[in-house]
């Protein structure tokens, strides 16, 4: 992606004494820090996933014995399966809905830039706020949708009581906060594209539909599979608004493989247990994102 | 299509769906608690700023905004300068062995794990060190996260600026550490400065690793502290929805000033 196919120019290593060593006093402080405080923690992790704790300190040597019990624990295959559904129906309705909106956008128009500005606020809002607010939203007592129901002569929503409905809520929460950053990379992503195959078309008296299928939409292939591994990366990790929201419930409706993990660590306090599902969201994640990369590059080769 | 009707519907419908729920927020942190669950009015009637007063006198908001503001300044700043150095290195130098392609990749990969994966390690470490609800502990772990997206960002950033502007420079005498400072860095700024943003509103908003690497008023930031009022019964609506106007106002307000380069660092990487 850095380098688009020109090689650009670089300094040799040459003279002796401080020209030499100044790359590597350059990169020293910042690879220290990451090496002592995030290399040596995921190392640490590893080790730490193959021991059995109680009460915060090594009991014993278990090797694989959590990886593997992993797989036969309910809880963690359940949690597993509503990340799954969370991110496949959050990014999907976020994609759908930012395209549409940035397509909408690709015309300069008065209120442009006021909308943009505000579409800004919701991703940038502090998480565990937008949870706030959209506890404020559903809340059977205090919330927006009762107090809407209730002017209307309707009784009170409930929306957090319910599996189903507590789930739906958490994809509506998410697909608020994130459908703006699609929007933001799609529209610069449209606004990039060259200008004379979309003249050329119209010329050949193209319709609105025949261009989005025939040019727009494959040409922004590659931007919008970009924009959609990036937000399925980050909502594999979503933790926050879950915390504040449901906290995993009712019952494990919402509760999120990182949910399930801080539970298993700091409320169950098997330390081991915990650090072996971590590793394994880790390579989950990282798998996801270099087969993604692999796709894309053979995408662009062809 | 995009007639003026389809427009105004469209903006219409979007600003609602943004903006109402924040009027809701800012509305119920204006009304007492009884008028938010007895009366489920839709805009305050007898408004008042009780909720947000009692925040800073009951409490200790005060203490929270303070940690947030230290922690974001300290790991912000060491993590350009650091990244901003480390950056330079990378773009500019020949490197020996595998470092020169394989720095870069490999703080990518660090940063597309997810940070819940080393929670439970760094949390052991800040424990053994003696780091648990300090400013260190947060500045320490938020910096290294920052540095490896910093790296990243201005790596690009610094190969976009032609090598013979620092060439010239060392001509006149400047020395190569002098060419980088006074040449290469004031033209990468409007790249430092989207990527401080970026940073900015990254560690500000952070809450796992404060929930579990803080516990009191001395260390817990804004989120953190925040989240100390969601109760599991009885939920005090009034204080959690100032909480929540007070905790994002710094950086809504901050996003809304600088927005041009946040959006452009928002959307790098994925348009290039």
């Amino acid at each position: 992606m850095a380098n688009g196919g020109t090689q650009r120019r670089k300094y040799r290593l040459q003279g002796a004494g401080l020209d030499l060593a100044l790359p590597y006093l350059m990169l020293a402080p910042g690879l220290l820090i990451v090496l002592g405080v995030l290399v040596y923690p995921l190392w640490d992790g590893l080790r730490a996933s193959t021991k059995a704790y109680r009460y915060g300190s090594v009991v014993a040597d278990v090797g694989m014995q959590n990886y593997i019990q992993l797989w036969s624990d309910p809880q963690f295959l359940n949690a597993l399966w509503v990340t799954v559904k969370f991110v496949a129906l959050s990014v999907t309705f976020e994609a759908i809905l930012g395209f549409a909106l940035a397509l909408f956008c690709l015309r300069e128009f008065r209120g442009i830039r006021l909308l943009r500005t505000i579409l800004i606020i919701p991703m940038v809002i502090t998480p565990v706020v937008v949870a706030i607010v959209f506890r404020l939203i559903y809340a059977s007592d205090a919330g927006m949708l009762t107090a809407i129901s209730e002017w209307m002569g309707a009784g009170q929503v409930q929306i957090l009581g319910s599996p189903v409905k507590a789930f739906i809520g958490l994809v509506v929460l998410d697909v608020w906060e994130w459908t703006p950053l699609m929007f933001l990379i799609l529209l610069a992503g449209l606004q990039s594209l060259p200008h004379e195959p979309f003249e050329a078309a119209r010329v050949d008296g193209a319709g609105n539909w025949r261009v989005f299928a025939d040019l727009t939409f494959p040409m922004m292939r590659p931007v919008l599979a970009i924009a959609i591994v990036l937000r399925t990366i980050d909502a594999f990790g979503t933790f926050d608004q879950v915390f504040v929201l449901t906290r995993g419930g009712p019952g494990e409706a919402t509760r999120l493989v990182s949910i399930y993990g801080y539970d298993t660590a700091f409320k169950f306090q098997q330390t081991g247990y915990a650090a072996a599902l971590f590793v394994t969201i880790g390579l989950v994640v990282l798998a996801l994102a270099f087969s993604a990369v692999r796709l894309l590059r053979r995408v662009d080769a062809s | 299509m995009n007639s003026p009707l389809a427009r105004i519907g469209v903006m219409s419908a979007v600003l609602a769906v943004v903006l109402l729920p924040i009027y809701w927020l800012v509305s119920t942190s204006l009304k007492s608690n009884r008028e938010i669950t007895q009366e489920g009015t839709l805009y305050p009637h007898v408004p008042t700023l009780d909720n947000y007063i009692r925040l800073f006198t009951e409490k200790q908001f005060g203490a929270y905004l303070t940690n947030s503001l230290v922690v974001t300044f300290f790991s912000v700043v060491i993590a350009l300068v650091a990244g901003a150095m480390g950056a330079y290195a990378i773009a500019r130098f020949r490197l020996p062995f595998v470092m020169e392609r394989k720095v870069g990749l490999f703080l990518l990969t660090l940063r597309i794990v997810p940070p819940v994966v080393i929670l439970i390690p760094v949390y052991l470490l800040m424990l053994k060190l003696g780091l648990l609800d300090s400013w260190l502990g947060l500045i320490a772990t938020y910096t290294a996260f920052n540095i490896t997206f910093c790296v990243w960002m201005m790596e690009s950033f610094f190969r976009e600026i032609p090598v013979d502007l620092e060439e010239a420079a060392m001509v006149d005498g400047d020395s190569r550490f002098g060419a980088f400072r006074r040449i290469t860095l004031p033209l990468a700024a409007p790249g430092l400065a989207a990527t401080a943003i970026f940073a900015v509103l990254v560690t500000f908003n952070e809450f796992l690793f404060a929930l579990a690497l803080t516990a009191t008023p001395r260390a817990m930031t804004m989120p953190r502290g925040t989240a100390t009022l969601i109760g599991r019964i009885d939920t005090d609506w009034a204080s959690m929805s100032a909480a929540g106007v007070i905790g994002a106002l710094p950086i809504v307000f901050f996003a809304l000033l600088v927005q041009r380069h946040l959006v452009r660092g928002l959307t790098m990487g994925a348009v290039k």
